[in-house]
């Protein structure tokens, strides 16, 4: 079947880059549409991986308080925290006594801590900061955590920031919506661009072709000129949407909030993402061609 | 050899190309098919190099049946046949020596082999000064010979050639018929459809004549 391929492989990507010299509007069009496509693709992807980033950079401040009923403080620091620690979902658990929790409320009273001499008594409780794990980050699972907690026999009250977690949550999963329906939609565009691109070629060359198969050529010997054809497309375009990510996230930073440009910072280095983009590109042109070859050439 | 048994070869119903055409053609022979434009000469040669396949009846090339052989052997037989083409079949916008050379690259031979094969048949059918330019710009003659040239580089253990004179000038057509005869003294089967009666009575060899798809003699 590799007949002619081996010893001819120069022969076949000098064919491929021919048939590309000869239609240079197309290859142009097709460059820059899978380029585009490309670049698109990446800055969607880059915002979705710092968002996740983010989001497992805040779950360290997503924690919940219990409050200790009064009867309990003598049961001892080491027994409530094992007992915090054996809820399913658990990280850590800090226990801060009544005495610890008034010293910190009079030093976040500096300069007025006269406002506490009426009270004779610590009217503070007792309590336990609990984080999460990771993975219970959701808020199902979050608060399956804080149920678990409730039930313990000397919780009180348990107080956390469920609402706002709810909401980050929910942010994220609408990004990664988004994100998947993007990325299959402009995966789909290059694909049908680089397919329709490869057919017009094969459609040009049908009698070549036929020619090509009187004279005894295999399939791999018709087909490879092709598929080099759709991998140069592919890396062609990896190239331009290289340039056109370069100049898009540049516009971008100019006009995102300070705060904000977490968003849209480099997950990776300049070489690591180019590499990314030519190897997306060239995947993309082969398995295109491939696809045309199969519809296309009987 | 060449063996056809009753091969009738219909495009539709009411036309039959060829009519239970049954013949043997044995290993190094010369043998010409002639017959009037219309009988059936250059469809018995697609069929033989398997290009078009027969409606009814059994053909064996080299001892293989094409309807028991895979697709893959099919190709891997028709790189040992030359096929002159009537219509010359050439690559337009590829040189007369990438179009030689392509029944090379096609068999995997290697570079420096190929540039002297092709350079050694360019200049065997005079074509040589035309190597670097596109077959487009050829005259029929010119293509002929390019046509003649890829169909004989890679040394094929047959030689079908379909009017393979019809636009060369006599002495060109002398020489290519010269051409033919020094392949096959060398033990290569050679297959032309004519109806050229002065290159079948110059040459006197066997003669199969076909008339309205039917072996008359």
């Amino acid at each position: 079947m590799l007949t002619g391929v081996r010893t001819n492989l120069s022969y076949l990507i000098f064919d491929a880059l021919r048939t590309i010299r000869e239609n240079p509007a197309s290859a142009i069009f097709t460059a820059v549409t899978l380029g585009f496509s490309l670049a698109i693709l990446a800055f969607f992807f880059i915002i979705f991986v710092n968002l996740n980033m983010a989001a497992s950079g805040l779950a360290d401040r997503v924690h919940m308080v219990v409050y200790v009923k009064d009867g309990f403080a003598s049961y001892g620091p080491d027994k409530i925290k094992k007992d915090a620690l054996g809820v399913l979902g658990v990280r850590s658990a800090e226990y801060v006594s009544k005495e610890a929790a008034l010293k910190e409320l009079k030093d976040s009273l500096k300069g007025r801590e006269s406002v506490l001499d009426a009270v004779d008594i610590n009217p503070l409780p007792a309590s336990v900061e609990i984080k999460v794990l990771d993975a219970y980050m959701e808020p199902m699972l979050f608060g399956a955590v804080v149920d678990g907690v409730r039930r313990l026999q000397w919780a009180e009250e348990v107080q956390y920031s469920g609402k706002w977690l709810k909401k980050f949550s929910a942010f994220l999963k609408f990004t990664e919506v988004l994100a998947a329906v993007i990325g299959v939609f402009l995966t789909a565009a290059v694909v049908f661009v680089v397919t329709n691109t490869i057919r017009l070629t094969i459609y040009a060359k049908k009698d070549e072709i036929e020619v090509m198969r009187l004279v005894g050529a295999g399939r791999a010997f018709i087909m490879l000129p092709f598929v080099i054809e759709g991998v140069l497309h592919g890396l062609a375009g990896g190239v331009v949407s290289i340039g056109m990510l370069s100049v898009g996230m540049y516009a971008v930073s100019a006009n995102v909030p300070a705060q904000m440009s977490f968003v849209i910072a480099m997950p990776a280095t300049v070489p690591v993402i180019s590499a990314a983009l030519l190897s997306a590109g060239l995947i993309m042109g082969g398995i295109s061609s491939v696809i045309s070859l199969i519809r296309f050439l009987k | 050899m060449i063996q056809l048994f009753h091969v009738t070869k219909s495009y539709d119903k009411s036309f039959a190309a060829l009519k239970d055409v049954s013949l043997k053609i044995a290993k190094g022979e010369i043998t010409f098919i002639t017959g009037p434009s219309g009988a059936g000469k250059s469809t018995l040669l697609k069929i033989i190099f398997g290009s078009e396949s027969p409606t009814e009846g059994q053909i064996i090339i080299e001892g293989r049946n094409y309807f028991r052989i895979p697709p893959r052997e099919i190709t891997n037989l028709r790189r040992r046949i030359g096929f002159v083409f009537q219509e010359f079949k050439l690559l337009p916008n590829k040189t007369v020596y990438e179009n030689v050379a392509l029944s090379l690259k096609i068999m995997g031979v290697g570079a420096r082999e190929e540039r002297e094969r092709v350079l050694k048949m360019l200049t065997y059918l005079k074509i040589i000064h035309r190597a670097n330019f596109k077959t487009i710009s050829l005259s029929g003659g010119e293509q002929q010979r390019v046509a003649i040239a890829r169909a004989l580089v890679k040394d094929p253990a047959i030689i079908l050639a379909d009017e393979p004179t019809g636009n060369l000038d006599p002495e060109m057509s002398i020489e290519t018929m010269e051409l033919f005869k020094e392949v096959n003294s060398r033990g290569t089967t050679v297959v032309v459809a004519t109806h050229d009666k002065g290159l079948i009575d110059r040459y006197a060899r066997r003669a199969i004549h076909l008339e309205a798809g039917r072996v008359v003699c």
